[in-house]
């Protein structure tokens, strides 16, 4: 007689053999009494199983379907609102630099207005309002106004550094 | 009505197409048609109706967000077995053991005078001795034998290799066998 085919007998339980090894396993069976014997036992095994109840008490069909659905949505939504409002709070530094970038801009182009006027230039505008003013004193002013903007879009900056870094200890220490 | 089962996949296709872009009734049907089997999946893991019917709704509800990225390569059920088995394996780490082997019913051993309660008790001794099996083996056997998924499926929803299902499932087959030997051996 050939070997026991142990080693196999669940795969065939389980439908998992094909080809030569289905037929050697099928040939053996055929012949010896103890793998038989075995294979039962799984079978039997497989028979009890089926025998264990399914969950008795279960709430209606539409039930079930209507509590999933009323915890989808907000679900949903929160982590949508939490990443926008993520996506907006990173995007603040960038507005603050954008924010900045203009305003040095602005007053390069003031500046080059006032240089213009104090060589010359102001001669051909002698009628204009400009005329009036101090020249020395518009150029102090507005180089005031710009160390000005800048320390409170600095402070903005700073201030922002600090929340977001309280808010990543918040985190690290929930995790 | 009946349709045949084409049809009937053509339909679960399109209701996933749908849910995929965000069609929360489309969803709903589904729900429908897979409460039955993710809820005994879960049932059949923890042993808990309530917990199995909380646990699957948490498993429908991963599925949702998870939706977008189904491929419908694998069947739609076992990508929903293998949340829901997850999710059951998650409740049963959190809940440790709830089975105590050593509390396993005696019922099964003494012979009852009806034959009806008999079974009852055999079948309530067979659900608990499921239940006093590690997780890990549980989740096999579960989805084997009452799933009847192949050992490749249950490879693919546990993520584990094919060779660690059929030795879980051997250690599974073997614990049963011999705490139900009076009831199985021939
Ligand atoms: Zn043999």
């Amino acid at each position: 007689m050939d070997e026991h085919v142990h080693a196999w007998l669940e795969a065939y339980h389980d439908g998992e053999l094909h080809g030569r090894r289905l037929q050697q396993v099928e040939s053996h069976l055929a012949s010896c009494k103890e793998c038989r014997s075995e294979l039962e036992a799984l079978q039997n095994l497989s028979a009890l199983l089926q025998e264990s109840p399914s969950p008795a008490h279960l709430m209606p069909p539409d039930r079930f379907v209507a509590q999933v659905g009323l915890r989808l949505p907000r679900r949903q939504e929160e982590a949508n609102r939490r990443g926008s409002l993520n996506i907006s709070w990173r995007a603040i530094p960038f507005g603050l630099f954008g924010m900045w970038a203009f305003i040095q801009a602005l007053f390069i182009v003031i500046d080059l207005i006032l240089l213009g006027l104090t060589f010359g230039l102001g001669d051909l505008l002698s009628q204009g309002a400009l005329i009036s003013l101090n020249r020395n004193e518009l150029l102090l002013w507005s180089i005031g106004l710009n160390i000005g903007l800048s320390m409170v879009i600095g402070l903005l900056y700073l201030s922002w550094l600090v929340s977001w870094w309280v808010g990543r200890q918040h985190t690290q220490n929930e995790t | 009505m009946l349709s045949p089962t084409a049809t009937i996949e053509e339909t679960e296709l399109d209701l996933i197409t749908q849910a995929q872009q965000g069609d929360r009734q489309a969803f709903g049907e589904l729900v429908r048609h897979h409460r039955e089997g993710v809820v005994t999946v879960v049932y059949r893991l923890c042993g808990d109706a309530n917990m199995a019917e909380d646990a699957a709704q948490e498993a429908f509800i991963r599925a949702w967000q998870h939706l977008p990225g189904y491929q419908p390569r694998s069947p739609f059920r076992n990508w929903l077995y293998r949340i829901a088995t997850n999710v059951a394996l998650d409740v049963l780490r959190g809940e440790k053991q709830t089975v105590d082997v050593d509390a396993l019913p005696l019922a099964a051993s003494g012979p009852s005078p009806e034959a009806a309660v008999e079974n009852m008790e055999r079948a309530e001794y067979v659900r608990q001795t499921v239940l006093a099996l590690p997780p890990a083996s549980r989740a096999v056997l579960v989805l084997r034998e009452y799933e009847e998924l192949s050992y490749q499926e249950i490879a693919d929803t546990l993520d584990i290799p094919i060779g660690t299902v059929m030795s879980r499932l051997s250690y599974a087959r073997k614990l049963m066998l011999e705490a139900l030997a009076s009831h199985v051996e021939v």
